[in-house]
């Protein structure tokens, strides 16, 4: 049989320890002696979590019972043990100022053993319900950080954007579907095809990762959601999950940080024998958005006509040329220089296109 | 006063106690030995507090018999101990009776008696 708990007793009489250890080893309690309020304190001090239930000598030379209580439940790691307070008919004017001060309980000498049976299960029951409040507080916490964890990690594989509409619960409709108007930016790299066919694994991974690095850096400094990697080509949208005003000038200035950044990589490159360059391709318009995939393995994504005239502009674009639409160009106009390319035969659309180069932000 | 004295030994409380452990006569026994070596080394020490003028130098030895004692039922010495205790712990005594010094001759008195009282009430459990 397991131990119901262990006491400490603390009085000043040997005779009285010795009658309450009785006493209470009779209850099957593990019982542990303090001559002094002094020598308790430091006993629990010493032996965290060791101890269940104090019964306290309301008064003893030394530091006497309100003082030790006092300590006691001035104490983080003790203030939750229950005291119960042992002393003479006479003292029933300081049980009273005990209480006031914290403990749970108290009892008379001479100590009947049923009711100190009786009250020692009460505060052992009180003491057990505390610990495991104390124990749920701590699995929570635990879970808590757990998912704290668990949404760093996550934040890894997914944009910022799409992570924190994740954690935020109100996520169902945003990705259930909606429609809305979009900038969507298009980059990839000149050159790369045939570097990839060249080059080592390794110098393949470390060049792409020096890239991604630099793009991540410009699309969460614009507040871009990244829509997905593909090898040398990355898709950027605007203005969703996250709504924003100025969706079309923060992806044309981001894809100028983006070239800016990209110029001392190209030489770095070019140094080691690879001549790679950079296009982006912007355009605007509406776009359905939301879940895309299948239970396993979803992503959030745009289709529609802007996404496609974005990634053909992307693709005609030669090295450092970041192409707009006619449409994108009309809303940040005057907000950068700019020329005219004429007009480019898209795929899969009708007619001509015309396309402008930004050239640099005004 | 001498019909306001309290008992020597209040068998009751030693009845009482013997209850409170199962009727473990072999446990009461040995807590008054306990009780007559503590008590002895408590008076010796009071007497000493007193002789060496350290009046509150009592209290401790005075307040730690009372309450033996008081549990084994030596009725008579917890009253005078308790009386030592508080005339250590204030500077005016209680009554013009209960001076530290007038306590401390009584307290020997009374000692004396309750071993004997306690001795006595041994041998005849012991007898049982």
């Amino acid at each position: 049989m397991t131990s119901p708990g262990s006491a400490l007793v603390v009085d000043d009489s040997r005779v009285n320890r010795l009658v309450l250890v009785r006493q209470l080893s009779e209850l099957g309690l593990e019982v542990l002696e303090a001559e002094n309020g002094v020598a308790a304190l430091e006993l629990l001090r010493t032996s965290p979590g060791a101890i269940d239930l104090v019964l306290l000598d309301v008064l003893m030379p030394e530091l006497d019972g309100y003082e030790t209580l006092a300590s006691l439940k001035a104490d983080e790691a003790l203030r939750h043990i229950p005291v119960i307070m042992v002393s003479g008919v006479e003292e029933l004017d300081s049980v009273v100022r005990c209480i006031e001060l914290g403990a749970t309980d108290y009892l008379t000498k001479p100590i009947n053993p049923r009711i100190l049976e009786a009250r020692i299960g009460a505060s052992l029951a009180a003491k057990r319900l505390r610990d495991l409040e104390l124990l749920h507080i701590e699995t929570q916490r635990e879970l808590t950080e757990t998912i704290e964890r668990q949404k760093v990690a996550l934040s890894r594989y997914l944009s910022p954007q799409i992570s924190a509409l994740i954690a935020s619960g109100d996520d169902e409709q945003l990705l259930a579907g909606h429609r809305r108007q979009i900038t969507v930016a298009f980059c990839d790299l000149r050159g790369f095809t045939s570097f990839a066919e060249q080059a080592d694994p390794e110098e393949l991974l470390g060049v792409l990762g020096e890239y991604h690095r630099m793009m991540g850096e410009s699309i969460t400094e614009h507040g871009g959601t990244l829509e997905h990697f593909a090898g040398d080509g990355v898709m950027i949208f605007f203005n969703d999950p996250v709504p924003q005003e100025d969706h079309v000038e923060r992806a044309v200035r981001m894809a100028i940080a983006m070239r800016d950044r990209f110029q001392p990589l190209a030489r770095s490159w070019a140094k080691r024998g690879y001549e790679l360059g950079f296009g982006v391709g912007i355009a605007v318009g509406y776009a359905t958005l939301g879940r895309i995939g299948f239970e396993g393995r979803y992503d959030y994504g745009a289709i529609g006509n802007v996404v496609i005239l974005a990634s053909r502009l992307s693709s005609q674009a030669a090295s450092d040329q970041i192409l707009l639409s006619q449409r994108a160009l009309a809303m940040v106009e005057g907000l950068v220089q700019s020329e005219s390319v004429g007009e480019l035969q898209i795929k899969g659309l009708s007619r001509p296109v015309p396309a402008i180069n930004v050239l640099a932000a005004r | 006063m001498a019909g306001d004295e309290a008992p020597v030994l209040d068998a009751g409380v030693l009845a009482a106690l013997s209850a409170s452990v199962g009727g473990d006569r072999g446990f009461v026994l040995q807590l008054i030995d306990t009780y007559l070596a503590d008590g002895e080394a408590q008076v010796q020490a009071i007497d000493a507090a007193l002789r060496a003028d350290d009046t509150a130098g009592l209290v401790r030895p005075a307040h730690t018999l009372k309450s033996s004692s008081a549990t084994l039922g030596a009725m008579r010495i917890a009253d005078t101990a308790r009386g030592l205790e508080m005339a250590g712990r204030s500077d005016e005594p209680a009554a013009p009776d209960a001076t530290a010094e007038v306590l401390v001759t009584r307290l020997r008195d009374d000692w004396t008696e309750a071993i004997t009282a306690l001795r006595e009430w041994a041998t005849a459990e012991e007898a049982r």
